[in-house]
């Protein structure tokens, strides 16, 4: 009955604010307010630290694993207005790049799928997102959103690159899907396209009523449909879905919870939504067959028990 | 508490303020810079310029202020620092409209500081860049004492509170050093120590606490020293370079700093916790030159700033980045773990009603040091989030290589143990549909094919009530039978005549097989014949093998299991196999009521040929279009977050069904699944997935960015230009040794001797000869 829970000693100093896994899910990079990031291996229920990537100025807010085509690289962005991205090489890391183009602290870090290349997202609190990319000939280079968010971004997500209603090119050939979402301090969940290597607002999903603190486009395996959950102060998650129709999303509020929603997380094949609120909980959440949303689980780690909440809550 | 009453206010200055000083009462304030010099009143609601202090005609160097001081004590009297080395004395209260009071010349170069003695009013310290201090006694209008420390310059110098040390002041330069003095001791410093990495810019006694001494510089660290020992006890690194820092009155570990450059806000620190600012002001457009709290008051924060503009900042007002962080991390594994990291460990009192209990709301400042998170990994118990069906089914799923309903089988099964019944049941409807019923062929399903092929079926009679009773058993009527029926013919044809290849040798052993497989094997696979029968008459392909007797018995649906399920499950499903297992069965088969009924059916294969022909003629149905079923199934799965499903499906079921799904669709499918399979680490499976995907863009993945690289037997250089001619030998390598020519395409290689050739010519070769072409005597073998 009740999971394996591992506790895991990252002896961070300070709050710890992100907590991610790579691609194959072996290796797990924490950042914290000490301005650490720490990497960890996850093999086999252990839990070793074998990096200390020190660099930032401030406090660190998230980090990112880019995909393994690219090598072991790690994006992280913090309070200090930098955005930093590492690699490993022979088991030591070191900064490949240091993006410090954004006027305010940099919240949100997210590296686009593997088709466009090596790209990154950056939601900042100056409200604007840059999307920086490795030419390929060692140098980078960055677009920015300006204006995104008024008062600040909090977070970016992008879409699958394979996507159902995705457009074609001359030959026949399916482009990959080149856009992404964020959510901000305006309550707003904005959804970007790129359009002759500009990006440009695509969409605006309105429907929280306090700062939008995740946004997370689910995993399209292969999926008629895109969706995308959003979490907020307001302490609802809203479920926004498309239905492959033009610009056509409609919101189901998937939960009000009683506290903040921090974070959002989806599983691998896009069935199950992870979200991380205020009460240090973590709840599941799986969409039933009459497409209601339906708690599977709640996970108290303190206790390490599951009690099976059964309510399911249409909006 | 005063600041109750106040609020939040600004004034602009109109000019660049390089330094702020409010007097005794905190009623005044004054700002001033290099084109500003101005007193405010500090009044409720707004402030109120009293006094201009830069008029006159002769505006020279001695107005352009770098610091400034108020006199603790005569409310009239202000002192202040000039580039060019001057320090100003200014009496508000002349009658005149210059205020200046009396102008010391004696620094040669810019001075930083100037402070007065908090008690001995009449003491004006200065610290300059020429890297001296001097002690002015205003009222004498002379300098007391000079402190020198050569040839570096003094940035700041700083009183001790006196009634905590009544002739200590504290110096910092440029090189980085801290210097402790004893005013009256101008030959000795009595500790020195090195603080910074670069100049120290500012220095802070706290207010309560004599050893306690804060510095910050250049390197961007703000220090705490105990000044006794001369020991750092706390640091804080910041963003930038700092320029000014402030303990907060009244409160035992608080910081006030702003920055020399690109940060303008003001951060008020909690010493304990160095990464987070406690507080933030964030008024100011440009960087904030000069901090001053109001004396005595916690609340209340006067600032000015390069965008000339003084603040009062109250602190109910400040923005509080503790509360705007993220305290929570959260992401999920491939393999279905999740990861979390939150600032609460353990809530023993949490239960799922309630929040936990405090006695006490703790305040906002013990909040704000319960600063530890937490990091865990658990991974949920039941199978929804856990990933391992999709290894196993991805490694254990076969797609080719096998009849198609051995596949089909063979995948259902895969479905069955992992105890995923739904997508069985796919599987299976995908047998039912494609191996009774071949949309390719235009004779479709069929029944017991192992009846007519080697046992032949008895009397048409026989034959019909058993298919019928079957169909009926499987609700499937009559359509099946009249399918069914056709395909006798043909089938009986084909393999029959394979089976008697094999069978000729072994016709003995064969008809026990035979009996055994008909109907009959042990009494209790009696009970499975129906299922057997109702399976091969759902499922038979065209090659009919007799191994589908076998599959039904892990149906569920069976009435009960059969002892010896899991002995006739690992039977392998070659033919031999079968015969060998026989003798046992059909031993068996004797006892059983079965045996009655098979015995006749072996008999009689000739008559029961015609007849059954001549059945499905009468009743022929029109052929069902069942594909578009499949592709929703198919559809239905991946809408599932099953991809894996629909991928494999799509493979096994290839030309069957891929000119009806939409390419982007199954290009869709198919990506998705690599993908997931590359997720864990299954690269061969996705291989073998991208070599049995037909859709260009999938089926060209594993030949993208795929180097061989070759080199050269000779020199062992590695061959750049083509893979026949060596630039550092200069020669042609690896030619033909039959034709002697340089070979451009595939080289043909044996492995026991490494001569070869061409393959048309190594082909032709080793036809007439064994031995190896090039004379070595080898006898080449080629796999």
């Amino acid at each position: 009955m009740v999971s394996v829970i591992n506790s895991i000693d990252t002896a961070h100093e300070d709050m710890i604010h992100d907590a991610q896994l790579d691609y194959y899910g072996t290796k797990l990079a924490t950042c914290s307010s000490d301005r650490l990031i720490k990497v960890f291996d996850v093999k086999g229920g252990q839990q070793t630290l074998v990096a200390n990537l020190a660099g930032h100025e401030g406090p660190v807010w998230q980090v990112a694993w880019a995909h393994p085509m690219f090598g072991n690289i790690i994006a992280s962005c913090g309070y200090d207005r930098k955005v930093i991205i590492w690699k490993e090489t022979n088991g030591t890391w070191d900064k490949l790049y240091v993006y410090s183009n954004h006027d305010s602290s940099v919240n949100s870090v997210a590296f686009a799928p593997h088709e466009l290349g090596l790209v990154l997202a950056c939601g900042s609190s100056d409200g604007s997102i840059s999307i920086v990319f490795s030419t390929g000939d060692g140098s980078w280079d960055a677009k920015k959103i300006n204006g995104a968010h008024s008062i600040g971004c909090n977070a970016v997500s992008w879409a699958p690159a394979v996507a159902p209603n995705a457009l074609l090119d001359q030959s026949g050939k399916q482009q990959p899907v080149k856009k992404l979402v964020s959510g901000g301090c305006d309550n707003l969940v904005k959804i970007w396209r790129e359009e002759d290597s500009q990006w440009v607002e695509d969409q605006k999903l309105e429907g929280h009523s306090d700062w939008v603190r995740d946004v997370s486009w689910a995993p399209s395996i292969g999926l008629p449909k895109s969706i995308i959950a959003s979490c907020s102060q307001d302490c609802r998650v809203i479920i926004w879905t498309n239905d492959g129709t033009f610009n056509n999303w409609t919101s189901k509020v998937l939960h009000k919870f009683n506290d903040v929603v921090w974070h959002l997380s989806w599983s691998i094949t896009g069935n199950i939504l992870a979200v991380s609120g205020g009460d240090n909980k973590v709840s599941l959440w799986k969409e039933n067959l009459e497409g209601q949303w339906v708690c599977i689980s709640d996970v108290n780690k303190g206790q390490g028990q599951i009690t099976d909440g059964q309510s399911a809550i249409s909006s | 508490m005063s600041s109750s009453c106040s609020k939040t206010m600004s004034c602009n200055t109109e000019g660049q303020v390089n330094s702020i000083a409010i007097n005794r009462d905190s009623t005044l304030i004054v700002a001033a810079g290099r084109s500003v010099f101005k007193i405010f009143s500090v009044d409720e609601e707004r402030f109120i310029e009293r006094l201009n202090l830069r008029v006159g005609k002769n505006l020279n160097l001695s107005y352009s202020t770098l610091d400034i001081a108020w006199n603790h004590f005569e409310d009239n009297i202000l002192a202040s620092a000039a580039t060019n080395g001057a320090v100003v004395i200014w009496d508000i209260n002349r009658h005149q409209r210059n205020k200046q009071e009396f102008v010391f010349q004696e620094h040669k170069r810019t001075v930083n500081r100037v402070t007065f003695h908090e008690k001995e009013h009449n003491m004006l310290l200065s610290g300059s860049q020429d890297g001296s201090m001097k002690l002015f006694d205003i009222r004498k209008k002379e300098v007391g004492v000079e402190f020198c420390i050569g040839s570096t310059s003094v940035r700041d110098v700083q009183f001790c509170p006196c009634q905590l040390s009544y002739f200590t002041f504290a110096s910092a330069d440029e090189s980085g050093n801290v210097l402790i003095w004893d005013m009256r001791r101008p030959d000795r410093v009595e500790k020195q120590f090195t603080a910074h990495n670069g100049p120290v810019f500012t220095i802070d006694w706290h207010p309560e606490d004599r050893t306690r001494l804060a510095t910050a510089g250049r390197d961007k660290m703000i220090k705490v020293w105990d000044s006794a020992k001369c020991k750092l006890t706390h640091f804080i690194q910041t963003i930038a370079s700092v320029s000014k820092i402030r303990w907060r009155p009244m409160r035992e570990f608080y910081i006030a700093s702003c920055s020399l450059l690109v940060d303008s806000s003001i951060n008020v620190w909690d010493i304990r916790r160095p990464f987070i600012p406690f507080a933030t002001f964030e008024n100011h457009k440009d960087v904030t030159t000069s901090i001053v709290w109001k004396n005595d008051d916690p609340h209340i924060l006067y600032s000015g700033s390069k965008d000339c503009f003084i603040y009062q900042h109250l602190f109910k007002d400040a923005k509080r980045p503790a509360d705007l962080l993220v305290p929570a991390g959260l992401d999920i594994s491939t393999q279905g773990i999740i990861s979390h990291a939150c600032t609460d460990k353990n809530e023993k009192t949490q239960t799922s009603s309630g929040r936990p209990f405090f006695k006490k709301n703790p305040g906002r400042s013990e909040k704000f040091l319960e600063a530890t998170s937490y990091l865990m990994t658990f991974c949920h118990p039941e199978e929804s989030l856990s990933m391992d069906w999709f290894v196993i089914s991805a490694q254990r799923y076969l797609l080719t290589g096998r009849p198609l309903e051995d596949l089909l089988d063979h995948n259902a099964n895969v479905a069955h143990e992992l105890g995923r019944h739904q997508v069985a049941q796919t599987w299976e409807m995908l047998k039912t549909l494609y191996c009774t019923n071949l949309p390719s062929t235009v004779v479709t399903g069929h029944p017991n094919l192992h009846q007519q092929r080697t046992i032949s079926v008895s009397s048409d009679k026989m034959d019909t009530t058993l298919v019928k009773e079957k169909s009926d058993k499987v609700g499937k009527g009559a359509r099946h039978k009249s399918k069914a029926d056709p395909e006798d013919k043909t089938l009986d044809v084909t393999s029959g005549g394979s089976d008697e290849e094999i069978s000729d040798k072994e016709m003995n052993e064969r008809n026990l097989s035979n009996i055994a497989r008909g109907q009959i094997n042990p009494p209790t696979d009696w009970d499975i014949y129906y299922g057997g029968g109702e399976n091969s008459f759902l499922d038979f392909n065209s090659l009919a093998d007799m191994e589908n007797n076998k599959q039904p018995l892990t149906l569920p649906t069976e009435a009960f299991h059969p002892r010896h399920e899991i002995a006739s499950q690992t039977r392998s499903l070659e033919h031999f196999q079968y015969v060998t297992e026989s003798p046992a069965s059909g031993n068996e088969g004797e006892t059983s009521t079965g045996t009655g009924n098979t015995n006749p059916y072996a008999s009689d294969k000739e008559t029961s040929f015609p007849i059954l022909t001549a059945d499905p003629l009468a009743l022929q149905f029109p052929e069902w279009n069942f594909k578009n079923i499949v592709i929703d199934m198919m559809k239905y799965h991946a809408r599932e977050f099953d991809v894996q499903t629909s991928a494999c499906m799509l493979i096994v079921l290839g030309n069957r069904i891929k000119s009806e799904i939409d390419h982007q669709v199954q290009e869709n499918w198919l990506l998705s699944y690599i993908d997931l399979l590359g997720r864990f680490k299954l690269w061969s499976i996705a291989n073998e997935v991208i070599k049995l995907s037909y859709p260009s863009p999938v089926s060209h993945l594993n030949q993208q960015s795929t180097t061989v690289h070759v080199t050269c037997n000779k020199c062992n250089r590695q061959l750049q230009r083509s893979g026949w001619s060596c630039d550092r030998c200069k020669s042609v390598i690896n030619i033909c040794s039959i034709c002697h020519q340089p070979v451009k395409g595939l080289y043909v290689w044996c492995q026991g001797c490494s001569h070869g050739g061409h393959m048309d010519h190594i082909q032709d070769w080793l036809s007439l000869d064994p031995q190896c072409p090039a004379g070595c005597g080898h006898f080449c073998e080629y796999t």
